[in-house]
């Protein structure tokens, strides 16, 4: 396989960010510790969604109900159930999957925008199930007092609880990207990447389009599923209010941010645009400010880096850097090394 | 090994393929050949399953494939270049090709996520396959390039190329010849050559005439939709229907501009 091999350069940047993202929880305070788990949980939903987009050319204007369904999955197995909860973890993620498949096999018929509004009707659904399931759910009161995640008598928990969470989604994370690194240089990925451009073309290699297709787009909510599993037992407290489609919006930019299909652009977008809305929050929120001025002030961001990235880095964040270095290094122009460098 | 008889297929008030009956046996060489417009890619689209046909059936290895879709057939051995090239942005020459073993391989996403054994066994046969698919089209030398910087006639190749990868029973090519500067053409009727040696059955659509006639033994034409001649070569070529046809079309075309 050494033609499609990734370059050393590369390698060593990915590398260098896994050892970075490794050591960074130990000089962080709880509060940092606690951003630093909710940009790996986005980390998480967008490897997914820049999967589904990026490959299937599909878009999803929903995947906060997907995170939605996770959390309270786990929360009610765990908390009403009493099941264990590392496997209402991976019920909840299984679970989540399936719930993709059962919606996903009307809708991934629709194209392009269509889809998007689909997605986006079935998060408002979901919102209002959960709304109106009191019993189960909680309500819009929500659903307080979610146990933390352990394993038999072990519990994160204690003084340093939010220490290890870091962890544990820091594993989560890893482990998502390689997956999807895996999954990209493979038969699948090859044909998910093939019916992105063509789907005649895949149709005719014999690429099962529309199986491929659902595949991912159940992938992509498992692992949001995940994501919001280990968000429920995160936080312990859970509520329709938790998950707005300014998140599913949010989720989007990320995706688009760090360049859709780019495996991990996923993280980079994933990190620069939670922070950025970190900041602006925090600068709306000072004294003598209206109470809706974050909300304002997130909404105008979206939409103001999303125009930006279409006009000056179509193919995201990541991949434009990428592309900057090997361009460089590059000795032949007829080649685009850029483009090369994409999926890496 | 082919057998599709009956075929129409309309759009709005075109009857662009209009009861149309063609065979290839096991091994053989056959033609396609009409003017613009005849009907030729119509029929190609209905035979590997990229159109539904309003009447008419399609049997491949004795088996009706008529209700199949497009990557079924694949599955069952019918590999397709189209004459309107289809690859893939932003995958190189290599990885355009691989992309044809999906006929024969079968492993999922679970197990390209665990590297499972069947994963790596299969990897590898899939590119041994499709360099070696590369080198008879002629193609090595592009491997690393990306499949939409190759000029169009050499795009088409690589659809050859993709479609061999499919290790196919059945290979349709439309107008692969278009495009190719003459020193490749005579590279592809060579391939042509050395692949109907070994067997395999080809359906060929080419304009060039002469092209067809050098390589396929029989022949079909089509002109608005309908089959007006059919036969071995040489007499396809005195034959006054088909003269008659391609005449009328130039006259036509001389009389327009
Ligand atoms: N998708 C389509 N929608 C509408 N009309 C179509 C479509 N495809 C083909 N046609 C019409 O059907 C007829 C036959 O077209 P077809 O492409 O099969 O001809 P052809 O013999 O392949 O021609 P050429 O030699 O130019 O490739 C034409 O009149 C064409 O305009
Ligand atoms: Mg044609």
């Amino acid at each position: 396989m050494n033609r499609l091999r990734r370059r050393p350069l590369a390698f060593w940047a990915g590398l260098a960010a896994a050892v970075l993202s490794l050591l960074v929880p130990i000089a962080l305070n709880d509060s940092q510790l606690t951003v630093y788990v909710f940009i790996g949980l986005s980390v998480i939903v967008v490897a997914g969604l820049s999967l589904l987009m990026g490959f299937a050319g599909q878009v999803s204007l929903g995947q906060a109900a997907f995170y939605a369904i996770g959390a309270y999955t786990a929360a009610i197995l765990t908390r009403a159930l009493e099941v264990p909860p590392l496997l209402s973890l991976a019920a909840a993620t299984a679970f989540t999957a399936v719930v993709a498949v059962a919606v996903g096999l009307p809708l991934l018929r629709l194209r392009g925008h269509y889809l998007a509004f689909a997605t986006l009707a079935f998060q408002l659904i979901v919102l209002s199930v959960i709304g109106e399931a009191r019993g189960l759910t909680g309500g819009d009161t929500g659903m307080p007092g979610i146990p933390t995640l352990s394993i038999g008598p072990l519990a994160i928990q204690g003084q340093y609880r939010t220490f290890i969470y870091a962890y544990v989604t820091w594993v989560l994370v890893a482990a998502v990207l390689l997956f999807n690194r895996n999954l990209v240089r493979s038969r699948p990925g090859r044909g998910l990447r093939a019916l992105a451009t063509s789907e005649a073309g895949a149709l005719a290699a014999g690429v099962p389009v529309v199986r491929y297709k659902l595949q991912v787009f159940a992938l992509s909510a498992a692992y949001a599923g995940l994501a919001g599993g280990v968000y429920a037992f995160f936080v312990s407290y859970i509520a329709p209010g938790s998950f707005p489609v300014l998140l599913s919006v949010q989720f989007l930019i990320m995706a688009a941010v760090g360049g859709l299909g780019s495996i991990w652009g996923s993280a980079v977008g994933a990190t620069v645009v939670y922070l950025l809305v970190q900041l602006l929050q925090s600068l709306g929120t000072g004294p003598g400010l209206p109470p809706q001025l974050p909300a304002i002030l997130s909404y105008a961001v979206y939409g103001l880096v999303l125009v930006l990235i279409m006009l000056f880095l179509p193919q995201g964040l990541l991949p434009a850097i990428q592309g900057r270095i090997s361009a460089r290094r590059a000795v032949s122009a007829v080649e685009s090394p850029a483009r090369l460098a994409r999926l890496d | 090994m082919l057998e599709a008889r009956g075929l129409t297929r309309r759009f709005g008030g075109v009857v662009a393929v209009d009861d149309v009956s063609v065979g290839v046996a096991a091994g053989e060489l056959a033609g396609v050949i009409g003017p613009n417009g005849a009907g030729k890619s119509t029929l190609f689209h209905l035979i590997a399953g990229h159109l539904r046909p309003h009447g008419g059936r399609v049997s491949f290895a004795g088996r009706d494939i008529t209700r199949e879709p497009p990557d079924r057939r694949a599955r069952l051995g019918i590999a397709i270049a189209f004459q309107a090239v289809r690859l893939f942005r932003g995958m190189t020459v290599l990885e355009n090709v691989m992309v044809g073993a999906h006929a024969w391989t079968h492993h999922g996403f679970w197990e390209a996520f665990l590297r499972l054994p069947r994963h790596r066994r299969e990897e590898g046969e899939i590119l041994a396959r499709a360099e070696r698919a590369l080198e008879r089209a002629g193609l090595g030398e592009a491997a690393d390039r990306l499949a939409e910087s190759l000029p169009l006639g050499q795009q088409r190749t690589v659809q050859i190329a993709r479609a061999l990868c499919a290790d196919p029973r059945l290979l349709l090519l439309d107008e692969p010849a278009s495009g190719l500067r003459a020193g490749e053409r005579e590279r592809l009727a060579d391939l042509l050559r050395g692949l109907k040696e070994e067997g395999l059955s080809m359906l060929l659509v080419e304009h060039d005439v002469a092209f067809v006639t050098r390589l396929a033994s029989r022949i079909t034409v089509l002109d608005h939709g309908r089959v007006i001649a059919e036969g071995p070569a040489e007499q396809i070529r005195d034959d006054p229907a088909v003269i008659a046809a391609y005449l009328g079309r130039s006259r036509e075309r001389a009389d327009g501009a």
